[in-house]
């Protein structure tokens, strides 16, 4: 299965200010993404995930490295052929309506006027903004123009995406459904890169991710790989019983009116806590246990740095 | 294949290229253009007068526009009757509008104009005319006005000859400047040379009313250089018999007169004995 | 055509600009003020109203190049509606052409609409419409495009400010050419006139656009010119616009 990115070595410093001083922000960055595999590129803040995405996209001239998009190098044109891009915050032509900017969207790639109508539509459809189409772009909300710039996004029907944080900014069902879309692109054999901060949606729908601290990738692999499936604690509820009854058992977190938060590191410890409830006659309201995710992997992988 | 640096910069040499075709292009174009004469008149003399500099360097590509300002603001300046001394700086103004637009007419003219009927400075309507013939050698009209100023107003027959002659030089210059040149001889008192001159416009005469007036002037001519000659005669018949002769054919008798002058349709002079002069039967205008 | 494709909502864009129409306003004034000024010189009417209204044309043609070529490159870094056009195939040249030819064209109607007027004025006093204007007019929009062309230039990498008084003094610049003309002529020869006589073959020289006093007083324009003039305008422009990928295509947009 070839690449559909490939990234060796990228370094990027930067001069900025009236008196120039170089901040180093990428360096050396190398990561690979296979074809119909969705990718999460995560990190803190200022860690370096938008310049690598400018770089990728050839906002900004890399000063070493080499970058591959579907197999040609990033700096030539025809790389960003099948390529959709959807930017952070985006920034449309705020006196078109969303019809026209996509219409001419469609004309930057050329594409006859019966597909140009057709697909518009579509994606319209796709993105639920079929009754504000007509609608100049200035009056949207952000997550309305969020869904435009996903449908300029696919005007091309490319066969890699690559999101800015496509999640940031929306409703609860917003993200729902841009998630939706996301694993469509999946089913449909679309290689997906995208970053974000909400780590639930990417422990979701990603098949790899990578980690990026201060300008270095400190950890790559598949999700599965990195988080594994062992059981951190046991989360149990439990109310008509006191918090001393379970000294020794469990570490007792919040107590609301006769309920009891409690919170078993020993699994098991989380027999004999049912147990108790069920000899003193109290109430088990709920048992969850909490498998390492990747919010943990994070925090652990970031503050090791 | 070629690594992508090396497409990159391959595009980048070409660019550099076209770059420099294109300079070597312009500076090729801006060589030939400065090379095609247009009609820039003769006007970036040295000016003494700092405004007119300054506004030479103030108007870019509009200095017909801004002559077109200030003479409007001029002629405003000079119907203003309350300003008392408007015309100590005429000179200066109509300078300044004849250097930004050198070929605009009307300034000159009514500069002269003026000149001549209000601040009554010949000498500034000439400055202002000889100015525009300097600037514009084609155009009859400012020797023309020239002359005419100095023949109707300063009387200098010399002057007006030299002007209608420079008029008449240049090629449109209409057939009556001619006719006024001549005048202009005659009226300074050159007989002979008005003479010819009459008698090459009765002899290149195109029309018969030109040479009606021509052979009038031709007659006035004779008729004057006659009675000058009869006048001189009579005086000095005067100094040796001590009165007039009693008519013209004494003086042949005695042989201060070689033969009684007839004008030009032959006909006799009228004799004066008594102021011993003689004048013509009819007005040469009348005949 | 992706050029096409831009040019298309530049113009679309500019066309929305409400400096566009103050100028037009200002220029239909202008003109209109010639009948006016007219009235109160002594002498040829019509050489003021040819005067002013061509002057009008030229003035407010180069402030609408400037004012809105300024923006054009800069709004779209400023407010990052650049990213979605660059992560498209396209070339950076291809940016840059296209919004040049926007304007060239939001700039041609606003000329054209500029010159009916203006025609119309001279017609309701002569009664007769002058090749010769025509020409005029045909030139100083030669002209506008150059200046778009120094605009987009500046507005590539310099806020709108700077931008508009680069292109201005490019403009001021280009009207001076034969200051430079007579500089060298009193010139001593050695380096300091080689410098000069560089200088004056490389700086602009507007003047070769200018027909306007040939076209006032009604003087022939030697036929040499036109082409001449017209070569050298399109050299300029095609320098200045490649010089503008140039800088383009090595800018990073943070």
């Amino acid at each position: 299965m070839a690449d559909a990115i490939r990234i060796e070595n990228l370094r990027k410093t930067f001069r900025l200010g009236f008196i120039p001083r170089p901040r180093e922000i990428l360096k050396g960055i190398t990561l690979s993404v296979r074809e119909g595999e969705t990718f999460g590129y995560l990190g803190p803040n200022g860690a370096g995930k938008t310049t690598t995405i400018k770089c990728l996209l050839g906002f900004v001239h890399p000063d070493a490295g080499t970058i591959e998009i579907l197999g040609r190098p990033h700096t030539s044109p025809r790389s960003r052929e099948r390529l959709g891009f959807l930017p952070e915050n985006p920034y449309f032509y705020d006196y078109l309506t969303a019809r026209e900017f996509l219409a001419f969207t469609a004309d930057l790639f050329g594409l006859g006027q019966e597909e140009k109508t057709e697909r518009i539509g579509r994606l319209l459809k796709l993105v639920g903004l079929e009754r504000a189409a007509d609608l100049a772009l200035r009056k949207y909300s952000r997550g309305m123009l969020q869904r435009a710039g996903l449908a300029q996004a696919l005007i091309n029907d490319p066969q890699l995406v690559v999101l800015d944080e496509p999640l940031g900014g929306m409703d609860p069902l917003g993200r729902k459904e841009i998630r939706d879309i996301i694993v469509r692109f999946k089913d449909e054999g679309k290689t997906v890169f995208l970053t974000s901060h909400i780590l639930q949606d990417i422990e979701m729908i990603c098949d790899r991710v990578a980690i990026i601290v201060g300008g270095r990738i400190v950890k790559e692999g598949g999700l599965r790989d990195l988080v594994s499936e062992k059981v951190l604690f046991t989360e149990v509820t439990v109310s008509g019983l006191p918090p001393q009854a379970f000294a020794g058992l469990g570490e007792s977190v919040s107590i609301q009116g006769d309920r009891v938060l409690l919170k078993v590191y020993d699994e098991s410890l989380v027999e004999a806590v049912v147990a108790l409830v069920h000899d003193r006659k109290g109430r088990l309201i709920s048992l969850s246990p909490r498998t390492e995710t990747l919010e943990d992997i994070f925090v652990d992988t970031v503050t090791c740095q | 294949m070629k690594t992508p640096a090396a497409n990159k910069g391959s595009v980048t040499v070409l660019l550099v290229l076209a770059l420099a075709g294109a300079l070597a292009g312009l500076v090729t174009f801006k060589g030939l253009t400065d090379r095609v004469v247009r009609k820039k008149v003769p006007g970036s003399s040295i000016i003494y007068i700092p405004s007119g500099k300054f506004l030479k360097f103030a108007a870019f590509g509009f200095r017909p526009l801004a002559a077109d300002l200030i003479y409007l603001w001029a002629v405003q300046y000079f119907s203003t009757p309350t300003i008392d001394d408007r015309f100590q700086h005429l000179d200066h103004i109509f300078a300044i509008i004849n250097e930004l637009d050198p070929r605009y007419q009307d300034p000159y003219e009514v500069g002269a104009l003026i000149a001549v009927q209000e601040k009554r400075d010949v000498q500034a309507a000439f400055a202002i005319l000889d100015r525009g013939a300097a600037n514009n050698p084609d155009q009859w009209i400012y020797p023309f006005e020239a002359g005419h100023v100095a023949l109707m107003t300063l009387k200098d027959y010399p002057l007006a000859e030299k002007y209608f002659t420079q008029c008449m030089k240049i090629p449109g210059a209409p057939d009556f400047v001619e006719r006024l040149r001549a005048n202009a001889i005659f009226k300074k008192g050159d007989l002979r040379t008005s003479w010819e001159t009459w008698l090459d416009i009765f002899k290149q005469a195109p029309d018969e009313r030109t040479k009606k007036i021509a052979s009038n002037h031709l007659y006035n001519v004779k008729a004057a250089i006659d009675r000058a000659a009869l006048g001189d005669a009579a005086a000095k018949y005067r100094e040796r018999f001590g009165r007039f002769p009693a008519n013209l054919e004494e003086l042949v008798r005695t042989g201060f007169l070689r033969e009684v002058p007839k004008d030009l349709d032959g006909k006799d002079y009228l004799y004066d004995p008594g102021t011993g002069l003689a004048k013509t039967a009819i007005s040469p205008w009348k005949r | 055509m992706r050029i096409g494709a831009i040019a298309g909502i530049t113009f679309k864009e500019a066309k929305r600009d409400r400096i566009l129409y103050l100028l037009f306003f200002f220029a239909a004034l202008g003109i209109g003020a010639s009948r006016v000024l007219a009235i109160l010189t002594v002498g040829d009417r019509i050489k003021i109203i040819k005067d002013v209204g061509l002057a009008s044309i030229a003035i407010f043609g180069v402030l609408m190049a400037i004012l809105i070529g300024t923006n054009l490159v800069y709004k779209e870094i400023d407010k990052k509606t650049i990213y979605t056009l660059l992560a498209k195939p396209l070339h950076r040249a291809e940016f840059i052409l296209g919004k040049f030819c926007g304007l060239v064209l939001t700039l041609f109607v606003m000329t054209a609409a500029m010159t009916v007027i203006f025609l119309d004025i001279v017609f309701a006093h002569t009664g007769a419409i002058e090749a010769g204007l025509l020409v005029a007019v045909a030139y100083i929009f030669l002209e506008l495009v150059l200046i778009t062309a120094v605009a987009i230039l500046f507005s590539s990498f310099s806020t709108p400010i700077l931008s508009s008084l680069f292109a201005l003094a490019f403009y001021l610049i280009g009207h001076l050419s034969w200051g430079l003309e007579l500089i060298i002529r009193k010139m001593a020869p050695g380096p300091g006139r080689t410098l000069v006589q560089v200088l004056y073959r490389v700086l602009p020289d507007l003047e070769n656009f200018n027909f306007r006093t040939e076209v006032v007083h009604g003087l022939p324009i030697p036929p040499g010119i036109y082409l001449t003039s017209l070569a050298y305008g399109v050299c300029y422009t095609a320098f200045i616009l490649v010089l503008a990928v140039l800088i383009f295509r090595r800018r990073d947009f943070i």
